[in-house]
């Protein structure tokens, strides 16, 4: 019963492959992307209705498999950022066949599902291959130069940071003698200071921050941003990131708590702490310094993701309870105004013929929602309240310091006023795109005709938007199902 | 009317204007001068009400807002936030006059408006760290609309230039801010809890500062002051009122009621280079003043040059100091916008120039002559003349730095001789130029529209008033004064 969700997709996805079959064979063309996006939605909504009926008591049955109030809320929410993945429908003429496009969307979510609910490694592993390879594909579907440079980049860089993450799994097995997190955990306890461990914890960090296109192993992101059809790079900066930050919460913040190390300023200590706050500074740095130079809107939004894995990090690495919950929030807020964002320049590129910050000029004439929910995206990655990006950073930070602030003075005060300035930056480039939607006129001789977007193109834009604005005035909505979720897991710390 | 009524009235106003037709733009003007008056009417009567019955307890308003991290909606209204709403409501009310013909845009135009005033009303009334930051951080998107669509020279640099430091600012305020809630154990962003816990002199020395400087940037300090004449030359005239008569304000006061009660160790540290950098910005900004070609960029620093002596006020830590600063937030917002009003609407409008050497050719006391009475009145507030606000503002400032530093009196002598001498000077070149026989007579200009009249006349009584019977306002500070967040930091009674 545990795995419904999980089925649910599995099972939509077939009867897409099924569908796109059947009615090739009986028309001679392929099948309409509007019935493949409304089968994947419905699919996608059921799936969340699954999740409802799924006892919260009694455990899964299967060790391999976590029941815990982490996953439920997880699992929830990547279905809900991956539904509106599904609804911002890819451009025709990159796709020549939307049955398989979406199958593979629904499977890539089935890996994701996986990845976060389970604590024992060689499961999680193959999850996160099981949504890689099919985010490869994605990336790769339209039969463009650009598309395949970044599905061929994606795939190589992915396929080195597999490989890193096997072999770090396998140095844990080779110290614990077991996949199993709780076991790993226990054992590291004993030996905190155990270099085998260590060692392959250091490697299994590679592989994630590779996930998580953390600088210093982000190179493939601009280019699958740029290349990749809009509704797969959605899934990427999204969903595909909440799972990533919740897998290390739960391999580092829940399992490896005793190995963290210490990031403090004047009391540094090896440990995971101590890597990912450089991770995380260099991410913080490299994202925003390199994005302000962006002449085209996706790449500048994979800088941008770039930057904000570097401020989840800085979350993760106080390694307490209200931080990584903080860092939980921030990763979902950040999704949604992510998407929401790729959704408007999905929309804009459509019509302008590419996604230069100038097509965006005259944007509040052409399209009035469209801009006003281009702003509300944007002023929430940049932290300007009273949205829900920037609840998420003051919790952030507050949270990074209250918690690191226990064993010295100045904690981890360097990472966040670090974090905090460059955040201040970000604001710049933002400010660039917005600038063009508002306060420039579109230039009379490349008048851009404007056309209307699809009702689910539409949902894709209006429904983050509306959570955006719901989740910065009540943020309580979403941090207390995570606190309590987190509590149940680190009262046993 | 309770002070509750001033942020909603603010915040209603914009949303009612966006929402208007596109055919009933015209009706925008009308809707945000009655929610700017209704702002203002409900400031006044809580003052007067206040005034009434000093030993009442103050109106508050306190709701739990986000536990997890002890986050309230604390607003509460003692006599300086009463006097400071007060200004803001007089000054929003001025502002729209003086854009009672905007065609560009105006729906837009109002509503980043009434935004700004919302925002300010509310970090006057905040008794909550982060309420206070999120009012804070509202204004800073409107404020970069207003610049960069409705400004005017040099628009696009002077906003983005503006928006840099105020969100680099924001940042330092949310370390220092975020800093007070970790090191006072991470349960509450309440003002009254963060003065009350005692910080390591340690950490205070470097908080302080942080915390700080992030408002005296937004309040113009020396040598962090140069977004000040740049942005308030390309703003529209409402904008240019706006920012130098509260936005900068609320740097002031947040240093005043944030930064000195929550570190006053780090103050008192810390005093004499705040006393040092606002004498320099006293001086710098008057002789800056008195070399400019541009009447706007004369105002402009001369804005720095009396936000100089404010930040003296609070750097000489007395009862008259603090008393002086505040009082001089006061007149200085009444007589910038003032100034600002006749020099960017009532001369610029008709003669589209600034230049002082171009206004000669103009005559504008004969041509225009309400224009130069109020500009002369207004000169002569700003000058520091008995009979008008500035007057009772800086005697109280410069009594308060005679009980800290005596010798620095001298100093701010010559800068209040500076001062004379740059306001004569611009007064006389742009309004009485000397002219020949020879010279060609000038065209004539449009008369004062009422509007235009109203709003000078509003605001030169306001100035009067203050300057005649200080009284009320000097109560209503005195109340504020009282409260336990300044007994720590206030060296003499």
């Amino acid at each position: 019963m545990q795995l419904l969700p999980e089925a649910v997709l599995v099972l939509t996805a077939l009867v897409l492959l099924g569908v796109t079959v059947a009615v090739e064979s009986r028309s001679g063309r392929a099948v309409s992307g509007g019935l493949t996006l409304s089968i994947a939605s419905a699919g996608v909504l059921l799936a969340l209705l699954a999740l409802f009926r799924v006892p919260a008591e009694g455990g899964s049955g299967t060790p391999l498999v976590a029941a815990d109030s982490l996953a439920r809320w997880t699992k929830g929410v990547i279905l809900s950022l991956g539904l509106l993945a599904v609804l911002l429908p890819p451009a025709k003429r990159e796709i020549a066949n939307p049955g398989e496009f979406h199958a593979l969307m629904l499977f890539a979510m089935a890996g994701l599902l996986l990845a976060a609910g389970t604590n024992h490694l060689l499961l999680l592993f193959v999850s996160l291959e099981l949504a890689s390879l099919s985010l490869y594909l994605l990336a790769g579907f339209p039969r463009t130069a650009r598309a395949s440079e970044a599905s061929l980049k994606y795939f190589l860089f992915g396929g080195v940071s597999a490989a890193f993450m096997l072999f770090g799994l396998s140095l844990l097995y080779g110290f614990s003698q077991s996949a199993m997190l709780p076991v790993i955990a226990a054992k590291l306890g004993a030996a905190p200071d155990s270099a085998l461990a260590m060692a392959g914890l250091l490697m299994v960090l590679v592989g994630l921050g590779f996930k998580l296109a953390a600088a210093p192993f982000h190179y493939w992101a601009p280019d699958v941003y740029q290349g990749a059809p809009a509704t797969a790079v959605a899934l990427v900066a999204a969903a595909s990131k909440v799972a990533g930050v919740v897998v290390l919460v739960r391999l580092l913040v829940v399992g490896f708590h005793a190995a963290s190390g210490s990031a403090a300023w004047g009391g540094m200590a090896a440990g995971w702490s101590l890597w990912l706050a450089v991770l995380a500074a260099v991410s913080i740095v490299f994202g925003n310094i390199l994005a302000i130079a962006q002449t085209s809107v996706r790449r500048l939004l994979a800088y941008s993701a770039v930057a904000n894995s570097g401020y989840l990090l800085v979350g993760l690495c106080a390694n307490g309870r209200s931080a990584a919950g903080a860092a939980l929030f921030y990763v979902v807020v950040y999704g949604l105004a992510t998407l929401g964002a790729l959704a408007v320049t999905a929309a804009v590129e459509r019509e302008a013929g590419n996604d230069r910050p100038e097509s965006f000029a005259g944007l509040v004439r052409r399209s009035p929602w469209r801009a006003i929910a281009l702003l509300v995206f944007l002023s929430s990655l940049a932290g300007i309240p009273p949205l829900a990006g920037f609840f998420g950073k003051f919790a952030l930070f507050s949270a990074a310091l209250a918690e690191s602030a226990e064993s010295g003075a100045a904690g981890l005060v360097w990472l966040v006023g670090l974090a905090a300035v460059m955040s201040a930056v970000s604001l710049y480039y933002y400010l660039m795109i917005l600038k063009q939607a508002f306060v420039m006129e579109a230039s009379p001789s490349g008048e851009i005709q404007t056309h209307g977007i699809s009702p689910a193109h539409a949902l894709a834009v209006g429904l983050p938007a509306v959570a955006l604005v719901v989740l910065g005035l009540v943020p309580s909505l979403l941090l207390d199902p995570i606190t309590s979720a987190l509590g149940e897991l680190l009262a046993a710390r | 009317m309770t002070p509750a009524w001033t942020i909603p009235s603010a915040f209603a106003g914009a949303l009612l204007v966006l929402l208007l037709p596109a055919r009933m733009a015209g009706l925008s003007r009308v809707i945000a001068l009655a929610s700017a008056i209704l702002g203002a009417v409900a400031a006044g009567s809580s003052c007067l009400a206040r005034l009434g019955a000093p030993d009442a307890p103050v109106w508050s308003l306190d709701r739990p807002w986000i536990p997890a991290f002890g986050i309230r909606f604390h607003l509460a209204a003692d006599g300086l936030s009463l006097a400071l709403i007060l200004l803001t409501g007089i000054v929003a009310i001025a502002g729209v006059l003086f854009s009672w013909n905007v065609e560009k845009r105006p729906r837009a135009f109002f509503a980043f408006f009434l935004t700004i005033i919302g925002g300010v009303y509310g970090v006057f009334l905040s008794r909550d760290g982060f309420l206070l930051f999120v009012f804070y951080e509202i204004v800073i998107l409107p404020k970069y609309m207003l610049i960069a669509i409705w400004g005017s020279t040099r628009k696009e640099y002077g906003a983005m230039k503006l928006t840099m430091y105020s969100i680099g600012a924001s940042a330092l305020i949310l370390v220092g801010l975020a800093t007070a809630f970790a090191a006072s154990g991470g349960t509450s962003f309440d003002l009254a809890h963060l003065a009350a816990a005692s910080y390591p002199p340690a950490l205070q020395a470097w908080a302080f500062p942080v915390l700080f400087l992030g408002f005296a940037v937004l309040a113009g300090m020396w040598p962090f002051h140069t977004w000040a004449p740049t942005g308030h030359v390309a703003a529209p005239t409402a904008a240019s009122m706006l920012l130098a008569g509260v936005v900068m304000k609320l740097g002031a006061y947040g240093a005043l009621c944030v930064a000195m009660p929550l570190f006053p160790q780090g103050f008192d540290q810390w005093r004499p280079v705040i006393a040092a950098l606002a004498v320099i910005g006293i001086l710098h900004g008057a002789l800056t003043a008195l070399s400019q070609k541009d009447l706007k960029f004369v105002i402009g620093y001369s804005s720095v040059s009396h936000m100089g002596f404010i930040l003296l006020g609070l750097a000489a830590a007395t009862h008259w100091g603090l008393r002086g600063a505040m009082l001089q937030m006061i007149s200085h917002g009444i007589i910038a916008g003032l100034l600002f009003g006749i020099a960017g609407r009532v001369v610029y409008e008709r003669t589209h120039t600034r230049d002082l050497a171009a206004l000669k050719d103009f005559d504008l006391w004969k041509t225009l002559p309400g224009a130069a009475l109020g500009f002369t009145l207004a000169t002569a507030a700003s000058m520091g003349l008995p009979g008008f606000s500035g007057f009772v503002a800086e005697v109280s400032v410069v009594i308060g730095l005679w009980q800290a530093w005596p010798w620095l009196v001298l100093a701010v002598a010559l800068g209040i001789i500076l001062t004379g001498a740059f306001s004569l000077r611009a007064l006389h070149k742009a309004f009485f130029p000397a002219r020949n026989a020879t010279d060609p007579a000038p065209r004539a200009l449009p008369a004062l529209s009422w509007p235009e009249v109203s709003a000078i006349a509003l605001l030169i009584l306001v100035s009067a008033a203050i300057g005649i019977y200080p009284k009320p306002w000097v109560l209503l500070i005195d109340d504020g004064l009282r409260s336990p967040l300044f007994q720590s930091i206030l060296t003499k009674p």
